[in-house]
């Protein structure tokens, strides 16, 4: 007797959305995990917009620093950039907390998938220290430079976009003329500018693409990543997509460089950069070449074992080979003719002729109605009956005609017969 | 019509045949004719049902006026059409429905889910190891009849 699953009480799962008794099961329900990837997709995204300004701190703005926030979902609280003069510092400083990670530890083993992708949740101290050098360094730099900038914006609208259109034509004035490549190459260009307050302050790098409203610094290496991974299972994506992106960090910046082009729009104007395709070609090809993805190799195939496994369970399901199926109840019924029957047949279809000739007496193990012993009786009892049959049969058949004639009665036969003696 | 989905059977051979070749899988047999009312009313119940039932079930249907059949009709002692036997491995599955005769199910079902239910249930049974089940018909949808013992 089964005995009934505990209840639990009932809890709020945040990924969900929705308060359930399920306990500590809830975790490995498919919707669950659906959801889950989902959720640590979108703060994925907003880390990478943290991590960009990591990489590439810039002065904040007073008057941008109220837009400029972020809600971190593992410690349910929203960082406010009030009184912070990079972008993003405090930002940066809550994810590298210890708070914080112990808020993603507890959410990861509440909810979630496993630990290992705990550092993408997280900023690490030795990143922190050399933002905070860049910072320093830059303080000192843009001192000068922040009051030219505002003399030229003072005389535009005061549109956000415009501002930092500037700021990102300054920047690429410093790049070496070397390092620009003019490609125009035949790629889909994604839009740059985007509604997004990130996606805004980031168009001062230009070859950072934006794609939709999420993906940042992935942009530049879209020949190489195709859809946007959320469309790929549960938590196995996760694993996907991490090691290229921490990979991919340390050296973006120099291939985004090289990416950049030489031309660049006027201000106000929403230009289109191309991105070299020769980050793609000299990698093992692109998605057009069918080349696999680079989180395959990163991850030592592993997804390509998660699709391998996938389709050896559905050729599995397809193929009804006899004696290859699921394990069935050894006590079932018939079973140890059944076996003996699938063997036959496999011998039949090899082609070893069997005796498959069935007996024209056999008759099936059957409970008759009014037996009142076991199944064999009930057939002797059949075929004593059938026997019985047969010879009453053979008794009428083999017995002389019966010649009919008509009564004919004593007084009447006495008659005739005086009648003929007389 | 619905002779012309399912199959139906006139000899012996054939019979043993496809009680033989159905393994871990109900074979559904039933018993009457095809010009009967009460035949064509169960019969169509089986033909609609087929698919659903088709990943555990077989369903067959075999002619009682065909003399090669008669052998059968007897040692399934039946005596009323349409009756429908239960097979699983070759071996003959009872039906406990409440009614006189365990061994088969005597009469056409009066809705689709009734007979899905049988099978259903003669499956869960053998897969277990039973050798008669539980009928999960309720009685107001068993068809009622007399049996006679020896014509008496």
């Amino acid at each position: 007797m089964k005995e009934p699953s505990k209840k639990s009480e009932i809890e709020y799962c945040k990924v969900c959305r929705l308060h359930h008794d399920h306990g500590s099961r809830h975790k490995y329900f498919p919707r669950h995990k659906d959801l889950l990837s989902t959720f640590l997709d979108r703060f994925r995204t907003k880390i990478a917009d943290v991590r960009f300004f990591l990489k590439n701190p810039s002065v904040l703005r007073p008057q941008e620093q109220s837009q400029n926030r972020v809600w971190c979902v593992f410690c349910d609280e929203d960082i406010v950039e009030l009184g912070s003069s990079f972008a993003c510092s405090k930002a940066i400083n809550h994810f590298a907390s210890s708070d914080h990670l112990k808020n993603v530890k507890q959410f990861l083993s509440k909810n979630g998938p496993a630990m290992d992708c705990i550092d993408d949740f997280r900023i690490s101290e030795a990143n922190v220290a050399t933002w905070r050098r860049k910072c320093q360094s830059l303080g000192s730099e843009d001192a000068s430079s922040f009051k030219g900038s505002c003399e030229q914006l003072s005389g535009t609208s005061n549109d956000i976009h415009n501002k930092l259109a500037f700021k990102t034509m300054d920047k690429i004035e410093n790049v070496p003329a070397q390092l620009i490549n003019s490609h125009h190459s035949s790629d889909v260009l994604p839009l740059q500018y985007n509604t997004n307050k990130y996606q805004i302050s980031h168009s001062e790098l230009p070859g950072v693409a934006h794609y939709g409203s999420y993906l940042n610094m992935d942009s530049s290496h879209l020949p190489l990543h195709t859809d946007p991974p959320s469309n790929l299972p549960g938590n196995g994506f996760g694993k996907h997509v991490i090691p290229s992106r921490s990979k991919d960090y340390p050296s973006s910046q120099d291939q985004e460089r090289k990416q950049i082009k030489g031309s660049y729009s006027s201000p106000g104007e929403v230009g289109m950069t191309s991105i070299s395709s020769s980050h793609s070609s000299d990698a093992c090809g692109n998605v057009h070449s069918g080349a696999p993805p680079p989180w395959l190799d990163a991850n030592d195939g592993n997804s390509s074992n998660v699709q391998l496994n996938q389709s050896d369970m559905s050729s599995s399901f397809q193929a009804k080979i006899p004696g290859n199926t699921r394990k069935l109840n050894p006590n079932r019924v018939g079973a140890a003719w059944a076996e003996k029957r699938k063997i036959e047949i496999e011998m039949e279809k090899r082609g070893q002729t069997m005796n498959s000739k069935v007996d024209a007496e056999w008759l099936p193990n059957f409970g008759r109605v009014w037996q009142s012993g076991t199944r064999k009786e009930s057939r002797k009892e059949f075929e004593k009956e059938k026997r019985k049959l047969v010879k009453t049969e053979s008794i009428s058949t083999e017995s002389e005609p019966v010649k009919i004639q008509p009564y004919i009665s004593k007084r009447a036969r006495r008659e005739t017969g005086e009648n003929g003696s007389g | 019509m619905s002779s012309l989905l399912l199959k139906t059977l006139t000899k012996k051979e054939e019979i043993d045949r496809i009680i033989r070749d159905t393994i871990d899988e109900v074979l559904v047999l039933r018993f009457g004719r095809c010009t009967d009312t009460v035949c064509l009313q169960h019969d169509d119940i089986l033909a609609k049902s087929v698919t659903d039932v088709s990943k555990f079930a077989k369903v067959a249907l075999v002619d009682v006026d065909s003399e090669d059949v008669q052998v059968y009709v007897k040692y399934f002692d039946i005596t009323w059409f349409p009756s429908t036997v239960f097979f699983f491995n070759a071996h003959h599955l009872k039906l406990d429905s409440g009614t006189a005769d365990h061994t088969k199910w005597v009469g056409a079902f009066h809705i689709k889910q009734d007979f899905i239910d049988v099978v259903e249930a003669i499956y869960r049974g053998a897969m277990k190891g039973k050798m008669i089940v539980q009928c999960p018909v309720p009685p107001e949808r068993i068809p009622k009849y007399q049996l006679l013992y020896k014509d008496v």
